[in-house]
Formats: structure tokens, C-alpha cells, sequence
């Protein structure tokens, strides 16, 4: 079990610093979890570390593949604003 | 004509004596002598400073504890720098060799901020690690640092131990349902507290760090983000609050909110306020924005003295190269800077004894003049015409002198074999100077004197050495004295 950063990661460095099991380490082109250390926390945080920090929504997904901080769950921008507002963008 | 003024303030303000430009008397007047000394040498401050020393700023610290709606971390913190403008991201050990670098080289560097992206006092292990070991191998650096609070209280400690010259803590509201609106989380205890819980706890840390830096005596400054229909009604009752809290300035900035930027606030339209909307909050906050007039937005590494950046000559390979002797460095660095306190005194008492004889002169009633300076700094006209980069335009009128912008040039004459192109480049420089009346410099030569004189610009080199506001206000007087500048006159017509 174990959690796993993907290329959204905008290499911020707020998780490392907080990982209680070491397993968060720099790395090109993004940040990346040691998938033999993590331990999801279990039995220092009721919460895991890096992904109640980390600002980038779909960065960091659980053992499922499913990400954590799904779309607007941090930012407050529904999805489909967001998705209005870049379509918006790109057409000028 | 329409010039290109950078701010739409009407003179009738009463031009420097009411305080819209660089750090009048007036401004700092609530001040105590401590916190307005150093205010007057910051160079972020005073207008006067900013001509003698420089700052520098080093991104050390990217991590960020909470979320701001008008921040989107893909860029730098949307609080302290332009979007967009990513600065480079230093280890500790290159930010003090870099520090020390350009202070070695640059010896009127007097002040390090840390600056974003990111929350300084969020990533205290390395935000701190270069406080440590600046404040032990370069103690005459003065160092800042911008928060946005909520790690300031369990910092406040370490700050004290170290240089610093001030803290900037960005509070944009007091009351935790506003809170709720600019905040969506905070990282708090190892957890992601969301709304208003969170907002509620980044407050409280926020008010908490400021008493405790001011019980320090450390200088607290607080910038304000003004974001229409959400703060914009409330900001007078922070600025009330942490003033009596003994925050020495307030500083209220607009929002900005560009859709491409990809923030909370970009995308759901939230709008920043018109120029009119903030200043009339800049009044009543006593905002220091006017202060800052004379800053141009330098790029968050930017490093070097007004006009200049001489950033390209620090890169990190560059100074891996170096080898550095800070121990010489500072000796010299303690000569300049005492000898420019000891001008910058000078000055001041000098500006005193004018504004008292200035009042007993008849008042004048003539129109405004655009006039330009060739100047390399330290607010005194020292450059010879030819080898002005840039132009510094003042506008002189019965009220006094105030600052308008800059305008850059080509050097018409450097010296070596590009003088072939003299006279195109002259003619150039000529353009750039369009709609000034006259042309301040420690020294002109005969061609570029003639050309001025046929583009309608009177050039002048007879006030070399002298502090540019007095100076331009003299030619200002013997010009209405003249009774070249009635609305009627000659000159007007020719111009219009
Ligand atoms: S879940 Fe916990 S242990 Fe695993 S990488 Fe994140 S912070 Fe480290
Ligand atoms: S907190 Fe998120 S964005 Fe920042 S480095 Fe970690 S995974 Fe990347
Ligand atoms: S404090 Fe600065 S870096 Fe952090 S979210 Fe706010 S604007 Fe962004």
C-alpha cells in the first residue's frame, strides 16, 4: 500500500519535508514516493501527510489509482468552470 | 500631446509637499525616529534610498502552508511577485553565496528578502538556514522576510536572533467568514483544515505573529491584497487593527485576477478593483503605496541599484567562480554606507532649510513643465548628457517637484568606433525626451546642445552635482520669473 505522486506535481517541496516515513524524494521531472517505504502514514497521522498539504489537485492518488484531491476539491473551482474558462482561453 | 505619465494623481494634490511621491517628511511623520531612520535608508521605502542602496531578493523556500484565491502555485506567489515571472529556485548554500556575491560586488547591496514563491516561515529549515549563516559571515546584510502568518508565532523566536530589518505579513481580513472567501484551506497540526475552521486559525496566527514581533521590537509591515465585494469594505478595519497593534505601514494592493493565470479568482470572474476604488482605500488606510512610487516592479532577482539589473552577472555558475574575501568586502561596504548616511543627512537638513526658505517665496502661478534629468543615481545630476542610459522626467510646477517616470536610451556616445552612428542615435535620444521643455546634466557638448535647442528643448548643465529636486525646481523659478511659462505664452503655442 502505498501512495504515488504523478506529473501534475508542480515540484512545490511542501510534502517532503512532512513524509514521517522518508519515502518523498526529489526527482525529475517531478517529486516521487518510494512505494516501499510509504506507509500511508499509518499509525503517525490520522491523515496523509503529503496529500493534506500538496496544492495541486490530482497529484497524488491513493493505492487505487484514484486521486485523493479530486478535481475542485481544492481550489473551489467547479470542473466544468475551470474547463469553460480554459476553452475560453484557448479560442483567443 | 499625450505623455506617457506612469501615475494619474492630479498635481493639485500639492506634488511632493502632499506626499505623492518617494517618502515626504509628511508620510513618515507618524513614525517614531527609530522606525523612520530605517525606513529612510530601506530602499523599497524611500525614494531618497532607493537612489544609494540596493536589495536583493533569493527564492529559497517554495513549499506553501494554505491556499490563497488568487494564488495558483504553478506560478510564483501571486502576493509578492507578477505572475508568470518564476524566479530561481536557490539551494540555502547558493542564496548566501549569491548574497554574498553581489554585496561583495555591489556594495550599496544593504538589504536580503526571501522572497517567493512560496511561504518563507512555511519552509523554516531553509528559510532560517540562510538567515544563520548570512547573519554570522555577512553581518551587515540586512535581511526581510513576507509571510503570509500562520508559521510566524512558533518563528518569531529564531527571527529575533537573526538581522532582521522587517517582517511583511499579508492579512487580508480579521474576521473568519471573509476569511472563508480568500482562503479555501490551511495545513494546520497535519491536517487540511477547510473554510472557515481554517480561515479562523490562520487569523489568530496571523494577530498573534504581529504582537509578538512588535514585543520584539522588530519592524512588522502588513500588505493587504484589496478584492472588491469580498475585503474591500473590511480593509479599513484591518488597517485600524494593526496599527494599533503597531504595525509601522500599511500597504494596500489591488488584486489581480487574469483568467490565465488559473486562480480561484481568475476563473470565476472575480474582478480587482479600479485605480479610483484603491485609492481611495490607499487613503484611508494611509497606504504606503505612494511611497513606492518609485519602485518599478523589479524583477523578483533583480539585483543591483535603481535602473540596473545586474542580475547577468551573477548567475550561479558565475559565482561557483568567485572566490570572495566578505571580511575585505565589508570594510569597504562600512566606508560607502557611512559616507552615504552621512550625505543622505546632509541632504536632509539641506531640504529643511529649503522647504522654510521656500515658504517665504511669493507663490507662483504658472503651468506645469515636464523636465528631464540625466542622473546615475544617489538623487543628484551627475551624468553628462551622452552618457545618460535612461532619463528620469520630472514635472515642476508651482507645488513643487514630483516624479513621473523613466525613459530609457540609447547611449549616443559611448566613446569607440560605434560614434560613426553618432548622429542617428543622438536624434533618437532627442525622441525619447518628447514633451519635456528641458534637459538637466552635468554636462553637454556642443552638437547635441544645438540639436535640443532646434527639437525645443532647453538643455542645462549648470546645476552638475546638485540635488536633482532642487535643481529642477530652480530652472522651474527662473523660468516663471522669466515669464516664460504664462498659459498664453509663446512657447505654449509652438508646443501644443
Ligand atoms: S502517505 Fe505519508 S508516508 Fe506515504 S508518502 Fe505520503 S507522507 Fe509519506
Ligand atoms: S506537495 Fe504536491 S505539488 Fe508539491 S511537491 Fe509534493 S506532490 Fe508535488
Ligand atoms: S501565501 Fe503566497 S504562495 Fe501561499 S497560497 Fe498565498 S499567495 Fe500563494
Amino acid at each position: 500500500m502505498a501512495l504515488k505522486i504523478i506529473e501534475s506535481c508542480v515540484n512545490c517541496y511542501a510534502c517532503e519535508p512532512l513524509c514521517p516515513s522518508n519515502a518523498i524524494y526529489e526527482a525529475k521531472p517531478h517529486f516521487l514516493i518510494d512505494s516501499k517505504k510509504c506507509s500511508e502514514c499509518e499509525g503517525d497521522h490520522a491523515d496523509p501527510q503529503c496529500a493534506s498539504i500538496c496544492p495541486i489537485e490530482g497529484a497524488i492518488l491513493d493505492a487505487f489509482g484514484v486521486p485523493i484531491n479530486p478535481p475542485g476539491s481544492l481550489t473551489g473551482i467547479p470542473p466544468e468552470k475551470m474547463a469553460e474558462a480554459m476553452a475560453e482561453l484557448q479560442a483567443h | 500631446m499625450e505623455l506617457p505619465i506612469l501615475n494619474d494623481q492630479p498635481t493639485t494634490k500639492g506634488g511632493c509637499s502632499a506626499g505623492s511621491c518617494g517618502s515626504t517628511d509628511d508620510q513618515l511623520s507618524h513614525l517614531t525616529d527609530d522606525i523612520r531612520e530605517k525606513v529612510q535608508n530601506h530602499p523599497c521605502y524611500s525614494e531618497d534610498a532607493h537612489h544609494y542602496f540596493a536589495r536583493m531578493d533569493v527564492a529559497v523556500a517554495p513549499a506553501c502552508n494554505i491556499q490563497c484565491h488568487y494564488c495558483n502555485r504553478k506560478y510564483d506567489c501571486a502576493n509578492e511577485s507578477r505572475p508568470g515571472v518564476v524566479s530561481e529556485l536557490l539551494t540555502p548554500e547558493q542564496a548566501v553565496k549569491k548574497t554574498m556575491a553581489v554585496a561583495a560586488n555591489i556594495p550599496q547591496m544593504t538589504v536580503l528578502g526571501i522572497a517567493g514563491p512560496g511561504d518563507p516561515l512555511a519552509n523554516p529549515e531553509r528559510t532560517f538556514a540562510t538567515f544563520r549563516a548570512l547573519s554570522e559571515q555577512a553581518p551587515d546584510i540586512k535581511l526581510c522576510v513576507s509571510t503570509n502568518g500562520l508559521a510566524l508565532p512558533q518563528s518569531v523566536e529564531e527571527l529575533s536572533q537573526h538581522n532582521i530589518d522587517h517582517v511583511t505579513i499579508t492579512i487580508n481580513c480579521v474576521d473568519p467568514e471573509i476569511g472563508a472567501k480568500i482562503y479555501p484551506w490551511v495545513f494546520w497540526n497535519n491536517r487540511r483544515i477547510k473554510g472557515k475552521k481554517g480561515a479562523k486559525i490562520l487569523i489568530e496566527q496571523q494577530q498573534k505573529g504581529l504582537e509578538m514581533l512588535v514585543a520584539k521590537g522588530i519592524l512588522v509591515k502588513v500588505n493587504s491584497v484589496m478584492i472588491p465585494g469580498i475585503n474591500d469594505k473590511h480593509l479599513s478595519e484591518v488597517s485600524r487593527i494593526v496599527k494599533e497593534k503597531g504595525a509601522f505601514l500599511h500597504n494596500v494592493m489591488p488584486l489581480i485576477a487574469e483568467a490565465e493565470h488559473g486562480t480561484f479568482y481568475g476563473v470565476m470572474g472575480q474582478r480587482g478593483p479600479t485605480a479610483a476604488e484603491l485609492q481611495e482605500l490607499q487613503d484611508q488606510c494611509a497606504g504606503d503605496m505612494n511611497m513606492m512610487r518609485h519602485c518599478r516592479q523589479c524583477r523578483a532577482d533583480a539585483v543591483g541599484l535603481l535602473g540596473e539589473d545586474r542580475g547577468d552577472e551573477f548567475t550561479m555558475d558565475k559565482i561557483e567562480e568567485m572566490e570572495i574575501d566578505y571580511q575585505a568586502a565589508m570594510e569597504k561596504r562600512k566606508v560607502i554606507h557611512d559616507a552615504i548616511a552621512l550625505e543622505m543627512d546632509e541632504k536632509r537638513v539641506a531640504k529643511t532649510q529649503i522647504a522654510q526658505e521656500r515658504q517665504t517665496l511669493p507663490k507662483l502661478s504658472t503651468r506645469p513643465v515636464l523636465m528631464a534629468v540625466a542622473t546615475g543615481g544617489q538623487g543628484v545630476m551627475n551624468v553628462h548628457f551622452g552618457h545618460a542610459k535612461e532619463f528620469l522626467i520630472y514635472e515642476a510646477s508651482p507645488d513643487g517637484v514630483r516624479f513621473i517616470s523613466h525613459r530609457k536610451t540609447d547611449l549616443y556616445c559611448s566613446g569607440d568606433s560605434t560614434c560613426g552612428e553618432a548622429e542617428t542615435a543622438l536624434q533618437r535620444n532627442i525622441r525619447t525626451l518628447e514633451g519635456c521643455e528641458v534637459v538637466l546634466c552635468s554636462k553637454i557638448g556642443y552638437e547635441p546642445w544645438e540639436q535640443l535647442e532646434a527639437a525645443g528643448i532647453q538643455p542645462n548643465g549648470e546645476h552638475a552635482m546638485e540635488s536633482i529636486k532642487e535643481a529642477v525646481m530652480a530652472v522651474y523659478r527662473e523660468l516663471a520669473e522669466s515669464g516664460k511659462l504664462e498659459e498664453t505664452d509663446e512657447q505654449q503655442r509652438v508646443n501644443a
